[in-house]
């Protein structure tokens, strides 16, 4: 039996239908480990970004995930969320991961982006790259604003008029995703959606 | 044949195994060192194919080799199938694309004065404990000092520590929690003034590169390799060392090849005793170091106590227990077996004081707290099992609540009560078990008390 993702403490699982049919993944958190987690589900509308669901609120339990699956580089941490992430999307839907600068990828050793969606089983395109390297949390908001194109397209990159549901790990000013949107809008999209697996709230 | 090097660089890499992006040197120096030959990079996970194609990992750092704690992924640095280490991911993480650097020039050379400057005196037992270390020492044979909790261990070491240190030698003393590198630090800093000496734990950076008396807790010895002559275990069987096998290769590897490693301990484990009792030796001190007798548990039933804390509701014995020590003012432990729990508890123990504070392993304030009820500025704590060990507070007295719970076995017990009755002028104490039914561990630690107090006749 696999330990505990975070404490290592090994699982007790109790066998459910859901696992037997191999439709749910396996338990990777112990119950008080998943106990710290509780779901916000955080909905909101807008022009852009026609829409955005957020699975879970910025808080302590999520700031030690995210530290230790960014910046530890602890890829397996991927697979916590990743029931709750499948189902935040259906079989239609066309999923547009935020990208990673490839240098900074390569320094990351993966996107981590890419990462939490291939945990959840859910495939993608990606039709965006980006063209700097810039942090947003290094830049007073004044900077965000006035930065230029953040993203463009991958060359060869065909848009629909349909609706894409971007992809993002945490939704702080929400600039970074308007701006994906913008560019897939321009290029055509009907709507554009997004889901974070986080929503910051700012105070 | 002298070829140039830094000697900061190899102060700092000599006995440690380090990961080459991450050192406290420029990548430039780094390199000038390597191609010079003086500093040597070994991959940090080495990844075999084994029998049926499954792939077979070891991580070189902390020699885990425990397939469920390695995670494999398509690596966008090396750009194909990789995998890296989860068992020592805090210290940054070893992937097989990770390089790790060990010294490979001439080794540094430690002072041969140092000055021991602690004035107390030993009893006899402790006296004759320090000479049977010295000679384990001497013979290079594993050592285990089992002396109950408030005998004093830690003095036992200053003899024998200061003869290893006057012969240039690199010690360390490993704990497998941290709050008893804490607690050790400033006695030992106070005992050895003119010997460098570093405390690592947690996030701590590495400051004195060429420390030559080194407390660490077991974590932190992954990141060395065949540094010590000597490495002293304290607290052997706490949490996480006994649970963790690849902890104890830790401190193997850190040691010399040939330097033995000793252990102190108040309750060895089954496996500790007879192990060392195969290659080494055992000094025994059943009495404390001021001869007055270890306050043995007092049992009291509090019924139904999960329910009643959970509901915010405070059982009438504990709120009665507490009323007294604040009365008395005299300090006190609280501990539960789970946060969640102490949590609830804390909001109705407050009602009493508000002062009064709940810590446990992963509180940004513990160690203020741990201070403060030190320094009399609040009456009492909660805590989890953080504290069972290594906490010295005078005329503290103690209370479990929820006795009974498995997380409490005999072991756990014994430590908890020896935090009561370690000061001279306050030997005794209140040791109190609230529990919803007697469970064997209890009657178990109570037996153990009882056998040490009567000279520690076998059982
Ligand atoms: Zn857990
Ligand atoms: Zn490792
Ligand atoms: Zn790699």
């Amino acid at each position: 039996m696999n330990p505990c993702l975070l404490c290592m403490k090994p699982i007790s699982e109790v066998a459910s239908w859901q696992s037997f049919f191999g439709i749910e993944k396996k338990k990777t958190l112990c119950d008080d480990c998943s106990k710290r987690f509780v779901r916000a589900d955080i909905k909101e509308e807008g022009d852009v970004l026609d829409a955005v669901h957020s699975l879970y609120e910025y808080d302590e339990a999520m700031r030690d995930w995210l530290h230790q699956y960014k910046f530890l580089q602890d890829v397996a941490l991927a697979q916590v969320f990743s029931n709750e992430l499948r189902r935040a999307f259906s079989n239609k839907d066309t999923i547009v991961p935020i990208p990673m600068h490839p240098e900074r990828a390569r320094n990351r050793t993966f996107a981590h982006v890419e990462t939490l969606l291939d945990g959840a089983k859910r495939p993608y395109v990606q039709l965006l790259t980006k063209t700097n390297t810039t942090v947003m949390g290094e830049k007073s908001r004044h900077e965000r604003l006035n930065m230029g194109q953040l993203f463009e397209l991958v060359p060869g990159a065909v848009v629909q008029p349909i609706t894409y549901r971007l992809v993002d790990d945490i939704y702080t000013t929400g600039t970074t995703l308007r701006r994906a949107a913008t560019v897939l809008k321009q290029a055509g999209a009907a709507r554009v959606e997004a889901v974070t697996l986080i929503r910051s709230i700012q105070k | 044949m002298n070829k140039p090097f830094d000697p900061a660089v190899r102060d700092f890499l000599d006995g440690r195994i380090w990961l080459r992006q991450h050192t406290p040197f420029s990548v430039e120096k780094i390199n000038e060192h390597i191609e010079s030959g003086m500093v040597e990079t070994t991959p940090g996970v080495k990844m075999k194919k084994g029998l049926f194609g499954q792939p077979s990992c070891k991580c070189v750092r902390c020699e885990n080799v425990d397939p469920q704690l390695f995670t494999s992924f398509d690596c966008l640095q090396c750009e194909g199938p990789c995998a890296y280490c989860r068992n020592c991911l805090q210290m940054g993480r070893v992937s097989v694309c990770t390089e790790l650097i060990v010294w490979k020039g001439p080794c540094t050379e430690y002072p041969t004065e140092h000055a021991l400057a602690w004035e107390g005196t030993l009893t006899k037992r402790q006296k004759q404990a320090s000479k049977e270390l010295y000679e384990s020492i001497v013979r290079a044979r594993p050592h285990l000092i089992h002396a109950v909790c408030g005998s004093g261990k830690t003095e036992i070491l200053f003899e024998p520590i200061h003869k290893l240190l006057l012969a240039g030698k690199r010690v360390c003393i490993a704990a497998p929690r941290v709050d008893v590198i804490l607690e050790l630090e400033p006695r030992l800093r106070a005992a050895f003034p003119s010997t460098k000496l570093e405390a690592l734990y947690g996030g701590a950076d590495v400051q004195a590169f060429d420390a030559q008396l080194i407390l660490a807790t077991t974590h932190q010895l992954y990141r060395f390799r065949h540094a010590f002559d000597a490495i002293f275990v304290d607290e052997a069987d706490a949490f996480p060392y006994t649970a963790e096998k690849t902890l104890q290769h830790a401190v193997r590897k850190a040691a010399k090849p040939d330097a033995p490693i000793h252990f102190v301990t108040a309750t060895p484990s089954d496996k500790l005793l007879t192990d060392i009792k195969k290659t080494g030796a055992v000094s025994t001190i059943y009495r404390r170091y001021h001869g007055h007798p270890l306050p043995g548990p007092r049992y009291e039933s509090l019924w139904n106590y999960s329910k009643q804390l959970s509901k915010g509701k405070m059982p009438k014995a504990l709120e009665k227990w507490i009323q007294q020590r604040l009365e008395l003012s005299e300090p006190f432990l609280v501990f539960f077996h789970e946060i969640e729990l102490m949590m609830k508890a804390e909001q109705a123990i407050r009602q009493l004081d508000d002062r009064i504070r709940a810590v446990h392993s992963a509180h940004p304030d513990r160690k203020q707290h741990v201070q403060d009820l030190r320094a009399g500025k609040i009456p009492g704590l909660l805590t989890t099992t953080i504290l069972e060990r290594g906490i010295t507070i005078k005329n503290i007295q103690v209370a479990v609540v929820g006795a009974e719970q498995s997380l409490f076995d005999a072991g756990a017990l014994v430590q908890i009560g020896g935090r009561v009755g370690r000061n001279v002028n306050h030997p005794s104490g209140d040791f109190v078990l609230f529990h919803n039914g007697i469970s064997y561990a209890m009657d178990q630690a109570r037996r153990e008390i009882k056998r040490l107090n009567a000279g520690g006749d076998q059982p």
